[in-house]
Parts: structure tokens; sequence; C-alpha cells
């Protein structure tokens, strides 16, 4: 049996994987995005806490997925919970920094004119401050999406849903034929799924950045 | 000879006071602003000018609260508001800085609709007031309501910034440098634009420059701060240009301070010389007794409706023929609406061949000629009233710097 013939023999189980895949990474960039935007909000202006969020978020990434995953299955059991939980905090990096970036890269005089014209610190911020910087904020969630789409495969391991399973029993079968077209289907979905996500992130953009700053 | 707008003595009720202002930073000992008093009255542009340094700024800062006071009082219409809450405040001034500050993500519109916002107007009442201050500033709303701010030119920024900073027609405008990135000769457009509102209007305008002639140009009064901001002198321009209250402003206002005070003067302010005239048909023999009679080498040809036409000299007017005088001569090169500032007249005078230049009225109809001389009479004659004047005011305390 060549792959062609593989993937249209498992054509239902590429489909709802794939849709699994997407949903736990959709979920988990999502709570990153909100996460990561407040925490940069946060400490965008303050240097010692600004520090000190960009280097846990950086410090989440270098903890091996694989330990991390093991190490959740104690709280939270096995199943999709422990891999949204990880997806999420491995997310936080490229959102935390580029929300700091996008902030403060704002012209200064473009914040000072709006509160000389009356906006309060609430309103600079959500009518002027995150608009100008939302271009940078999103690169950094289509950056995060793409690094979680392939970490979740890992997932598979605390059998988190998605396209893992076949790359995990892709690996246990390892000398039989079937083996490499398991794996090979795995890669295949997530890069299906990355080029999806990036045509959604296109669409995103063009819907909210402003046309005044595109 | 006093000009239409200047000058005025300080009857108006103060909008904007400051009373013993100060600013000091934490870090440094250095205070920025030290126990600054100053009266705004209604209806006038007061120019702070400030060679160097950023007193003037900081002040600007603190009268919208940007910076908050060290010490002090700030009123504003007889209310004092250092303690108000800054948001409102601000929404009652317009407020206006060099780079303009844009929104850059958000239409002209959008722009100038930003404090009728933050006030809730409803939609329809904030349209229609975008709408109006975009044609005030003669930017065709239709044409430019839906563009963003980096489709415009430098001069049409500037234009869109004061119709935002007008928003919901403030009686206070700010202005820190509004036309201090902008070119030359689209300052010097955009400056009389500005002006030109402001006869009707008569808004209460702090504006802030570090540039003497613009402040000489824009200022119904002046206040020229030197170290730590204290007031170095605080007067009409013709004043501090006639009268320099110590050395450190006559050093500011330097050689050029004759060349300064035409900028103050308009054509229509000094008396003009009348030359002989002849309006077009007039016959042969009365226009040549005529001449012979002014004792002037050419006559001026007027149209029926009044306008200059040609210069005419005794040899154009042998050969014309009988009453046909509009293709005699030469056509006056120089000529001058009597709205026009007698430095605009003196470069004329200096470009030209002839050594008078012909003023009309805005229609275009002939009012006389100006020539070198009249202009250097006019400026002796200001100086001698400013300094007159300043004594005068000096010696009734209403100088007001302390």
């Amino acid at each position: 049996m060549n792959f062609l013939e593989f993937l249209i023999s498992r054509s239902e189980d590429m489909l709802e994987l794939g849709l699994e895949h997407a949903a736990v990474v959709g979920v988990s960039v999502l709570l990153a995005t909100v996460i990561g935007v407040s925490l940069g909000v946060m400490s965008y202006r303050r240097e010692r806490m600004r520090e000190a969020v960009l280097a846990v978020s950086g410090a989440f990434l270098t903890v091996p997925s694989f330990a991390l995953f093991v190490l959740l299955i104690g709280p939270l059991g096995l199943g999709a919970m422990p891999v949204v939980v990880a997806l999420t905090l491995y997310g936080l990096l490229p959102i935390v920094r580029n929300t700091i970036t996008g902030l403060r890269e704002v012209d200064p005089a473009i914040v000072e004119s709006a509160h000389g014209m009356g906006m309060s610190r609430t309103q600079r911020l959500l009518r002027i401050e995150l608009p100008l910087a939302w271009p940078v904020i999103i690169t950094g969630i289509r950056l995060t999406t793409l690094v979680l789409l392939g970490i979740a495969a890992i997932g598979s391991i605390v059998l988190g849903p998605g396209y893992g399973e076949l790359i995990f029993t892709g690996l246990a079968r390892v000398g039989t034929p079937v083996a490499v077209n398991l794996v090979l289907a795995g890669i295949l979905g997530i890069v299906v799924l990355a080029v999806l996500f990036d045509v959604v992130f296109s669409a995103l953009g063009r819907f909210t950045i402003s046309e005044g700053i595109r | 000879m006093t000009s239409t707008t200047k000058g005025r003595p300080l009857t108006g009720r103060a909008m904007i006071g400051l009373e013993d202002l100060t600013k000091r930073c934490a870090v440094q000992a250095h205070t920025a602003v030290d126990t600054l008093n100053l009266e705004i009255p209604e209806g006038e542009i007061v120019v702070l000018v400030e060679p160097s340094g950023c007193g003037k700024t900081t002040t600007m800062k603190m009268i919208n609260r940007i910076i908050e006071p060290t010490s002090g009082r700030i009123t504003l219409d007889g209310e004092d508001v250092t303690s108000s809450n800054p948001d409102q405040l601000r929404r009652r001034r317009g407020y206006v800085i060099q780079q303009v500050g844009f929104f850059p993500h958000m239409t002209i519109g959008e722009n100038v609709a930003t404090v009728p916002k933050l006030l809730e107007w409803d939609n329809k009442r904030v349209a229609a007031q975008v709408d109006e201050l975009l044609e005030t500033v003669n930017m065709p709303p239709a044409s430019f309501r839906d563009r963003y701010p980096d489709q415009l030119s430098g001069g049409q920024r500037q234009r869109v910034g004061v119709a935002r900073a007008l928003g919901t027609d403030p009686a206070v405008m700010l202005m820190d440098e509004p036309f201090g990135a902008i070119g030359a000769i689209t300052r010097d457009r955009l400056q009389n634009e500005f002006l030109h509102p402001q006869e009707d209007v008569r808004k209460t305008i702090v504006f802030i420059t570090h540039d003497i002639d613009e402040a000489v140009k824009l200022g119904d009064r002046i206040a020229i701060l030197q170290t730590d901001s204290q007031i170095a002198q605080y007067d009409t321009p013709e004043r501090i240009l006639t009268t320099s209250a110590n050395d450190f402003v006559a050093e500011f206002i330097g050689k050029g301070a004759s060349l300064k005070r035409l900028n103050l003067s308009r054509v229509a302010d000094i008396e003009l010389t009348q030359w002989p005239t002849m309006q077009i048909g007039t016959g042969h023999a009365e226009v040549l007794e005529t001449l012979r009679q002014s004792h002037r080498n050419a006559l001026l040809v007027l149209d029926r409706a009044g306008h200059p036409r040609r210069w005419a000299d005794a040899g154009d007017l042998q050969g014309a023929q009988d009453g046909v005088l509009d293709q005699v001569g030469i056509a006056p090169e120089s000529v001058l609406e009597s709205d026009a500032t007698l430095n605009d007249a003196l470069n004329e005078l200096i470009a030209v061949r002839y050594s008078v230049a012909v003023v009309v009225d805005s229609d275009g109809v002939y009012q006389g000629v100006v020539d070198i001389d009249q202009i250097n009479r006019s400026v002796r004659a200001l100086r001698e009233s400013a300094v007159a004047e300043s004594r005068e005011n000096t010696q009734c305390g209403i100088l007001q710097s302390r």
C-alpha cells in the first residue's frame, strides 16, 4: 500500500484528528492571547515587571515539552486538559514579547496628543495604543500558532487529541511498512493545518488592521 | 497709525490665569518653571517664546495638566482648575502639537471627531460637526473625510490638525509649535490661513514657538521667557520690538528688529501717495496736459472699473492713438493689496524696477501708490509711538513682566 492509498483509506480518521488538533491549538492560542496581551499591557511601561514577565514566559519554552506534559498528568489527569494548559504556557512568549514591543513602538507624540485631547488612560490604551500595536501583536499570535501546532503532536503522550496519535502509533510500530505512512500522515496533517491557520490569520489581519497603518 | 488687531490694551477679561506656577524636577534641584505669573486675555493670541530650553513646553503642559505643577494655581475663565478632573478639562480645550499627533489608524473624519465623541455627542451631530470643521479649514469633507493621515501633505495635515483641535469649538486653544515641522513657504501660507478666521472667532490661544518672527506675526501679545521660564517681557509685538525690557530681550530680537517691525503694519495703515491717473478713453490732449501739470514722468492708466492697467510716460502717450490707452507703455508689475504688510511692500519695491508700488483694494481697485520713503517714515513713526506708549504703560504699572 503506497502513501496515497493509505491516506485515502484513513481519510475519515485524518479529518477527525485534524478537527481535534485544530480545536486544541485554537483554544490554547486564544488563552495564550488573552493572558499574553494582558501581561504585555500590564508590564510594558514598567521595566522591572517587563523583564520578569519576559523571563518567565521565556523559561516555559526551555522546559522540554515531553516532560511538561507528563508533569501535568498529576494535577490535571489525561486527555485534552493538560495539553491545553501546556500549550498555553508555551504560546505566551511570542505574544507577550510582541505586545510589549508593539505598545512601546507607538509614537509617543500620538499618545501625548490623545492625552492632551482628554482621553483617559483606558481610552488611550483601547482606542490608540492597542490598535496601533495590533499588527505587531497579530504577528506574535501567528508565530505562537505555528509553534503550538507542532508541540500539540507531543500531547498525544498524555492521550491528548490530534495528529500526534498517528505519529506515536507509527513510533510504536517502527520496522513495519505502515509505520512510515503513519508518521508521514501525521506530519502532512499538521502542515496542512499550518497553511490553513495562516490563511485565517491573513484574513483576520485584513479585517482588523486599519487601512491607515497597513 | 495703529494696526487693527494688535496692541489693544489689556482690558479684556483674563481667560487663563497662571499664578505662581512652579515646576520642580524630582531628579535635579533645577526648577523647570519658577513662580510664573501670566494672564492670558480672552480672545487674544498669546505667544510664549523661548530661544532655547523646554520651559515653554513644560508651561504649556501644565496649563493642560499633562504635567502637574509643584505649586501654584491655574484658572480658566475665573474658575480654579488646578485640581479639577484633567480629562474633562482637556476636552474643553483644543490642543495641537508640533507633529500634529494624528491617529494614523483612523480616517481624517474619525480624527476630527475625537473630542465630540469623547463628549458623547450622538453620531449625527458628530458627523455634521466634522464636515463643518473640515469646511472651515478648506478641506472638502467629501474628498478628505475618509482618507487616512498618511495620504495628506504636510500642509493638509496641519489644517486637519487645527480642525481636530477645534473639535467642539473650544474657547481656548493650546498650540505647541504647530507650524514647526513645515517648510518656510507652506508655513507662511498656513500662518495667514490661521490668522484669517481668528479675526472673526477670536479664540483665546496660547501659542508656543522658538521663532520670534512667527511670534511677531501671530501674537497679539508676546511673552519672552528666559532662564527658568522667567518672563523677560510680556507685551505687544510693537513694544517688544521697539522697547526691549532688558538686554536678554534685545539680544534675542537681534539686529533685525526694524525689519521685523515691518511685519506689524499693513499697507492700509499708512497714508498712500496719490499718483496722476487717467481713465482709458480720455482724449489725447487732455492726457498730455495732465502729465505736464503733474510734474511726474509717467501716468497710471486705469480701466473703467478703476483697475490699474498701464504705466505710460510722455513718449508712450505721444505715440498713442486718441483715447486708446490700454496698449501703451508697460503693465504695472508691482501691485499690492492693501492688507499686505509693509514687509511685502518693501520686497516688491526691491524686486521691481520702479520706485513705487501700486496699491489696490481687495477688488483690485486703485487706491494709491507707496514708495520706500513712506515705508521708512512709517517705521520711524511706529517706533516713536511705541516708545511713548510703553512709557505710559510702565507708569500705570500695567506691564506684566514680573
